[in-house]
């Protein structure tokens, strides 16, 4: 009987309070990537961290939230060259797509913060953002009816901290991962590449040295490079182009409206400067080429990943 | 007000100049930070090696295992047993990475020369490169020749 019972018990204390999210991800992206062991995902701070990232209140005049610069229909970004904050001025830089961060760890266009958790942060309390204190936050929230519950069903009990808010935002948006494009059907044999994409593909791979800093399924590493942009001195990140066909504009600045104008700079146009990568391409590339090239990026479009309910705006 | 804008758009970007050091940690005994001056005052040597062009270039410096060895790696006859499944991780500028392992490095295990390169035939690596790079001979694809090196992390691989 005692027995019994200590079974019972060690049963009832070893049983998790939340159940783990599974992240799933094809496995040639391979898993270098680092989940806090403070923060572990798990499916009950998942959905608050999807509440929070459409939550409104998080703003210091409620009419921001992290969705309002990083919108689904756009992988998460905004199609804006800068994005207006709650205090109505622009950012200084353009909204960054959320595809793929599980595999990110130092953030924003030139790598200054290590980690989601202390990323998150930023972008609530800057001025130009959304520009509310975590304290007012944790408040405002705490006097609304649904949250103290999801924290208490993410976290334990009713407290509401902006620990917590960071954490539950970083666990949602470790969960956007995009890995079922056309590029990714073709890498698995399920999809064919058209020829303008398969020639498309050589020129990334090859003579535009694209793949250099783009390769790899993940269509990223994580590396800092000067890419002879006029006026630009120091080094940006080199992001995902996971559908970069829909997060026009293109740069750290926006200052690319549309592909083309992208492939016209690598293609040709680099400012030369002590600076730049030695990695970039100095090839012209004809118009074919980049046309080519193009068709292939096309196929890195998700459009399950900009579609997926899971992802979407809770409330509606 | 268009200076101070590019100014501070100089200050946000990662900053160029002041990447003149290594930082040696991890499986060390001793933490290092190490400037040219201090990489010049270790033994130099030079190795022959060819670029990724095929042309042959003299490459001097200092061999990464005398460097690894002062700071306290399990190097030369502590190199045995579970130390076997230490690695190196070397970091760059750019954040660029990459692996060896110590018993590639370590002389007593090798006769070839892993530099940690600061010239190249009589020259400071250029900008780009320099000031400290890898050079290994034994690669035949040179992409391990990691340029502008900012870290040296020692490693236990997990069991």
């Amino acid at each position: 009987m005692r027995a019994v019972l200590l079974a019972l018990i060690f049963t009832f204390t070893a049983l998790p309070r939340n159940e783990p999210y599974e992240l799933k991800y094809p496995a040639n992206f391979g898993s270098r990537f680092t989940i806090p062991a403070d923060n572990p995902i798990t499916k009950e701070g998942v959905a608050l961290g999807r509440m929070l990232f459409y939550e409104e209140r998080l703003s210091s005049n409620n009419t921001r939230s992290c969705a309002s610069c990083h919108k689904q229909e756009f992988a998460f970004t905004d199609n804006q060259r800068f994005s207006f904050g709650a205090d109505g001025t622009p950012t200084n830089r353009n909204s960054m797509s959320l595809a793929n961060v599980l595999w990110v760890n130092k953030f924003f266009w030139d790598g200054r913060t290590e980690g989601l958790e202390q990323q998150a942060i930023v972008p609530m309390t800057d001025p130009h953002e959304m520009n509310q204190s975590l304290g007012t936050s944790s408040k405002k929230l705490t006097q609304t009816k649904v949250y103290p519950a999801l924290f208490e069903k993410a976290f334990g009990s009713r407290e509401i901290n902006g620990d917590r808010i960071t954490k539950a935002i970083s666990q949602f948006e470790r969960t956007l991962i995009s890995a079922n494009s056309k590029y990714d059907q073709y890498l698995n044999k399920e999809y064919k590449l058209t020829e303008s994409e398969q020639r498309g593909l050589v020129v990334f791979d090859t003579k535009g040295n694209c793949a250099h800093c783009h390769g790899g399924p993940k269509t990223f590493i994580e590396l800092f490079h000067n890419n002879g942009l006029d006026s630009v001195q120091g080094r940006f990140r080199v992001p995902t182009l996971r559908n970069i066909s829909v997060t026009a504009p293109y740069m750290h600045d926006g200052r690319f409206k549309d592909l083309s104008e992208v492939l016209n700079h690598y293609g040709g146009h680099i400012i030369e400067s002590e600076n730049v990568s030695p990695f970039l391409s100095r090839l012209s590339l004809t118009e074919d080429e980049k046309k080519d090239v193009i068709s292939f990026l096309n196929t890195l479009t998700d459009t399950e990943f900009i579609n997926n309910k899971n992802f979407s705006d809770p409330d509606l | 007000m268009k200076n101070i804008l590019t100014i501070t758009f100089i200050i946000a970007c990662i900053d160029l100049s002041a990447q003149s050091t290594i930082t040696v940690s991890g499986e060390v005994t001793k933490q290092l930070k190490l400037t040219q001056q201090d990489i010049g005052k270790y033994p130099q040597v030079e190795v022959k090696a060819k670029d990724r062009e095929g042309k042959e270039h003299t490459f001097k410096g200092t061999a990464l295992a005398t460097v690894l060895d002062s700071a306290g790696v399990t190097l030369g006859k502590n190199l045995r047993g579970e130390n076997l499944a230490k690695y190196v991780v070397i970091t760059a500028a750019d954040n660029y990475q990459v692996v060896y392992s110590l018993a590639e490095i370590d002389p007593e295990f090798t006769s070839n020369t892993v530099l940690l390169c600061t010239h190249v035939d009589g020259n400071p690596l250029p900008k780009g490169e320099g000031p400290f790079r890898i050079v290994n001979p034994a690669d035949k694809r040179p992409a391990r020749w990691i340029r502008e090196i900012v870290s040296i992390r020692i490693g236990f691989a997990k069991p």
